[in-house]
C-alpha cells in the first residue's frame, strides 16, 4: 500500500479550529473542577468507582447522543437533535472504522480521518458514510425550518440568537452541505477549502456559544450521577450546568409569564444565558414565577430554581443583620406563645384555643398513633402544631374550616401562629435573603420543640415545602393538610357527605411540583364530590400567577395569568374550583367565574356533624 | 403616673420638602411607578406579619421614603419578612414586596 501524505494546505484552518476548541474546553473544565467545593470533590473521590459512574455513561448515550428526553416532550425536535448529534458521532466512528479498514492499523493524523475522501482520492467509498451524512442533512434541514418557522416543530418560540451562536450557527449549517459538495467532487479544492473553513470557524466558536453544551453535558451527568447538587449559594459545580444548556428554548413555550404575560426575556433560557455571559440583571433574575414548569421539562435536567435562587442570593441578598430580634418576644417564651402583645396592649389568651379543641373522642385507632398513653403521661402537652402561614392566616374561612375539622377528628392541636406568629422564612429565602431567612427558621424550630408538637400540619404549601427541605424537625412529622385529612378520611376519623357535584382541582406549584404530592387532595376530593382535571394537570398544571417568588411583575400581569388559569377551570364544566393554597385560592378566585375553595372548606361543609 | 390606654398617639411633624433631598425617592418612584399609586389606605399595615409584632408600619415608612425623609428606613424595612400579605390587600394592586426590596437597596446600597 503506497505512503499517504496527510498533509494539504486546506485542512490548516481546520486544524487550528481543533486546537483552539481543545485548548478552550480543557482550560474551562480544568478551572470549575479545580474550584469545586471540598465536599464536592470529595463525592467525586467517594463515587468515581462506583455503579454511579456505569450509569453516568449510560445516561451520556441515552441523552448527549440519542436525545431521549427530546423526543419526549417533543419527537421532530427530537429526531432534529439526534441527527446532529448521533448522525455527526455515527460519521466519526464509522469514518474511523472506514480508515482502519482501509489502511490497516496505524497512525492517521486527524485530519486524515476527517478528511478520509480527498487523501484516499475517493477510491474507496462506504455507501453507509453517504447514508449517515443525508442522515445529518436531514436534521440540518429541520433546524434551518426551526430558525424561520418554529412552529412547524411545534415551538411556538425560539431562543434569540447571541454574537458567538450566530457564528457558530452560520458554520454549522455550512459544514455538512460543504462536506457533501467536497465527497461528490473531490476535484475541486474550493469544497474542500470551504468545508475546512467552516469547521475550523464552528470549532472557534463553540466553547462561545451554546454548543459549548455539547461537551459539558459530559461531565454534568458524571457530576450529578456523583451526587452534586447546585445549592442557595452558587458554586462552581453551577457552571457545568450553565454551560450544558443547549438553549433548546423547550422551556420558553410553557413559561406562563411569556404565553399570558407577555415577558419575553426572562425565561430560563435567558436567565441562563445573561447568567453564563456576566449580563445577568435583578430585573430577570427576579422574575420568575418558580413554578417548576420549565424545570420539569428542561431535557438537560438543569436544577434551573435553583439557579435562579442561588443567582438571587449573589445579587440582591443583603446581611441578616440579627432583623428579626423583636420577634424573640414569641419564639422565646413558648408559655405564652398564644397570646399575642400587639403594639395596642390587646392580648389573647390561650385557653381560647384550647376550647376548640376539647372534646377529644378518638380511641388507639386514631391516624396519628396510640395517643392514649401519652395524653395522660403528658397532659398538657399537645400532639399536632397547626402553621397556617401567613397566607392562611389571610384566610378565614380556611382557619374555620380547619378548627371544625379538628374538632370532628378529636385531635388536640396548638395554633402556632393563629395569634401572631412570624413567616416561615420562604418568601425571605426565595428573595435570595438565606441568612436571615435561616434566622426565622430557627425560631421557628425553638417555638414549635418548645411546644413538644409531634405532627406539624400547614395548609400553606409554601410553608409545606421549607419546613420539609429546609428545617430540622427532629421528631416532627410534617403533613400538609391535604395529607392530614386524607389521612384522617382513611381511618375513619372522619364522617363526610359524599355528593355528585363536580369539582375541578388546581395543583398548588408548591405542593405539586414542590413537594410531589398530588393524589391526597385527589382521594380527600372523591370522598366529597366528583373530580373532573383541566387540561393541563398534575406536573403539569399552571401556576396561578401571584407566586411569592415573583418580586417584579405587576397586578395587571398577576391578572392576566390568573384569568388564562381561570379560563382552564370554566372549560371542565366543574361547579367549583378547589385547590390546596391560600394563596392559589386568592389568586384564582380572583377572576374566575367559579367559586374557588381550599380543600379545607369543601371538607368542612361535608362534615357530618352528629 | 401615665396611664397606659394601650394606644399612643403620634406626635406631630412636619416634613420640609424644600430643605429634603428628593433626588432618592424620585429614583425609587422612576424604577417602580406604581409605587406613587399609594393613597395611603394602610391596608398593608394593619395586615402586616412584622406589624404584628412590632412597630414597622410600612404604609409609614414608604410614604415617608416619598416625601425624602430617609432616617431610618432601611432599618424599619428590613423588619419585613417579605411574606406578601400586605400585597394581598393593597386596594390599588401596588407589589410593595418590590417596594420595600428597591427601598432598601437604593438606602442601603445593595
Ligand atoms: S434551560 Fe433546559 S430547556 Fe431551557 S433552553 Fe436550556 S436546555 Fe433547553
Ligand atoms: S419557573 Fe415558571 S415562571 Fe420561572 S421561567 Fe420557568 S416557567 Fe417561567
Ligand atoms: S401561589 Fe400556588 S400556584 Fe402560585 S406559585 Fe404558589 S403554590 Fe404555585
Ligand atoms: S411583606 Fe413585609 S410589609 Fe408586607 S405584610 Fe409581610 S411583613 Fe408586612
Ligand atoms: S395597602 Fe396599598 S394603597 Fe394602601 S397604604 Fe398600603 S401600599 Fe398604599
Amino acid at each position: 500500500m503506497e505512503i499517504i501524505s496527510f498533509y494539504s494546505g486546506f485542512v490548516i484552518p481546520f486544524l487550528v479550529g481543533v486546537s483552539v476548541l481543545f485548548a478552550v474546553v480543557v482550560y474551562k473544565f480544568g478551572r470549575w473542577f479545580v474550584r469545586l467545593p471540598v465536599e464536592d470533590r470529595r463525592l467525586v473521590r467517594k463515587n468515581f468507582f462506583s455503579r454511579a459512574t456505569v450509569r453516568a455513561l449510560g445516561e451520556c448515550f441515552m441523552e448527549c447522543l440519542l436525545h431521549r428526553k427530546i423526543w419526549k416532550v417533543n419527537p421532530t425536535l427530537g429526531y432534529m437533535h439526534t441527527a446532529f448529534a448521533f448522525g455527526w458521532f455515527l460519521l466519526i466512528v464509522v469514518g474511523w472504522v472506514e480508515t482502519v479498514a482501509y489502511l490497516g492499523w496505524r497512525f492517521v493524523p486527524l485530519q486524515g480521518h476527517i478528511f478520509f475522501k480527498f487523501f484516499t482520492g475517493g477510491e474507496h467509498h462506504w455507501l453507509v458514510m453517504d447514508i449517515l451524512l443525508w442522515y445529518v442533512l436531514s436534521g440540518l434541514v429541520l433546524a434551518v425550518y426551526k430558525r424561520f418557522r418554529s412552529r412547524t416543530l411545534g415551538m411556538r418560540r425560539t431562543t434569540k440568537l447571541t454574537f458567538g451562536d450566530r457564528v457558530a450557527l452560520s458554520s454549522l449549517w455550512f459544514i455538512f452541505p460543504l462536506r457533501l459538495l467536497a465527497e461528490n467532487f473531490s476535484g475541486v479544492m474550493a469544497f474542500w477549502w470551504g468545508y475546512s473553513i467552516a469547521l475550523g470557524i464552528f470549532f472557534v466558536a463553540m466553547p462561545f456559544s451554546r454548543y459549548m453544551h455539547i461537551f459539558t453535558e459530559v461531565p454534568l451527568i458524571f457530576l450529578r450521577r456523583w451526587g452534586i447538587r447546585s445549592g442557595e449559594r452558587e458554586s462552581s459545580f453551577d457552571h457545568f450546568q450553565l454551560e450544558a444548556c443547549s438553549r433548546c428554548g423547550i422551556c420558553i413555550d410553557p413559561c406562563q409569564l411569556q404565553r399570558d404575560a407577555g415577558f419575553r426575556d426572562v425565561q430560563s433560557a435567558y436567565f441562563i444565558r445573561d447568567r453564563r455571559y456576566n449580563r445577568l440583571t435583578r430585573r430577570v433574575a427576579d422574575n420568575c414565577l418558580m413554578c417548576g414548569r420549565c424545570e420539569g421539562r428542561c431535557p438537560v435536567g438543569l436544577q434551573l430554581d435553583t439557579l435562579r435562587l442561588n443567582s438571587r442570593h449573589t445579587l440582591s441578598g443583603t446581611p441578616a443583620d440579627g432583623r428579626f430580634e423583636y420577634a424573640r418576644k414569641i419564639t422565646n417564651n413558648p408559655v405564652i406563645s398564644n397570646e399575642c402583645e400587639k403594639s395596642t396592649g390587646q392580648t389573647v389568651i390561650a385557653s381560647e384555643n384550647e376550647a376548640i379543641c376539647s372534646n377529644s373522642q378518638s380511641s388507639s385507632s386514631h391516624p396519628l398513633g396510640g395517643r392514649g398513653e401519652t395524653k395522660n403521661s403528658q397532659l398538657s402537652t399537645p400532639r399536632i402544631g397547626f402553621f397556617g402561614g401567613c397566607m392562611t392566616l389571610l384566610s378565614p374561612r380556611i382557619l374555620q374550616s380547619m378548627e371544625q375539622i379538628f374538632a370532628a377528628s378529636g385531635d388536640d392541636v396548638w395554633w402556632a401562629d393563629r395569634n401572631g406568629g412570624i413567616c416561615c422564612g420562604r418568601p425571605l429565602k426565595l428573595s435570595g435573603d438565606i441568612d436571615a431567612a435561616r434566622d426565622m427558621m430557627q425560631m421557628n424550630t425553638q417555638l414549635f420543640e418548645a411546644q413538644g408538637i409531634t405532627t406539624l400540619v400547614t395548609s400553606c404549601p409554601i410553608c409545606l415545602r421549607v419546613f420539609r427541605e429546609d428545617y430540622r424537625l427532629e421528631g416532627i412529622e410534617v403533613l400538609h393538610h391535604s395529607e392530614y385529612i386524607a389521612r384522617l378520611i382513611a381511618e375513619g376519623c372522619l364522617s363526610l357527605r359524599d355528593s355528585d357535584e363536580k369539582m375541578t382541582y388546581h395543583d398548588p406549584c408548591e405542593l405539586g411540583r414542590g413537594c410531589g404530592i398530588y393524589d391526597a387532595p385527589r382521594q380527600v376530593l372523591a370522598s366529597v364530590g366528583e373530580l373532573v382535571e383541566p387540561a393541563e394537570t398534575r406536573s403539569e398544571a399552571l401556576c396561578c400567577g401571584s407566586s411569592l417568588a415573583n418580586f417584579v411583575v405587576d397586578d395587571a400581569s398577576q391578572v392576566a395569568m390568573a384569568r388564562a388559569v381561570g379560563a382552564a377551570f370554566e372549560a371542565t364544566g366543574a361547579a367549583r374550583v378547589v385547590t390546596a393554597c391560600p394563596l392559589c385560592k386568592k389568586a384564582i378566585g380572583r377572576t374566575s367565574s367559579l367559586p374557588t375553595l381550599d380543600l379545607a372548606e369543601v371538607v368542612a361543609e361535608k362534615l357530618n356533624n352528629d | 403616673m401615665a396611664i397606659d390606654f394601650g394606644y399612643s398617639v403620634s406626635q406631630p411633624r412636619a416634613v420640609d420638602l424644600d430643605r429634603n433631598d428628593l433626588s432618592l425617592a424620585r429614583e425609587i418612584v422612576r424604577e417602580m411607578p406604581e409605587f406613587s399609586a399609594c393613597i395611603a389606605c394602610g391596608g398593608c399595615t394593619a395586615t402586616c406579619t412584622a406589624g404584628n409584632l412590632t412597630s414597622f408600619n410600612f404604609r409609614l415608612v414608604q410614604t415617608l421614603v416619598r416625601r425624602g425623609e430617609y432616617a431610618g428606613a432601611y432599618a424599619e424595612m428590613n423588619k419585613c419578612m417579605l411574606c406578601g400579605k400586605c400585597r394581598l390587600v393593597c386596594p390599588r394592586g401596588i407589589n410593595t414586596r418590590g417596594v420595600v426590596r428597591l427601598i432598601k437597596r437604593k438606602l442601603g446600597d445593595y
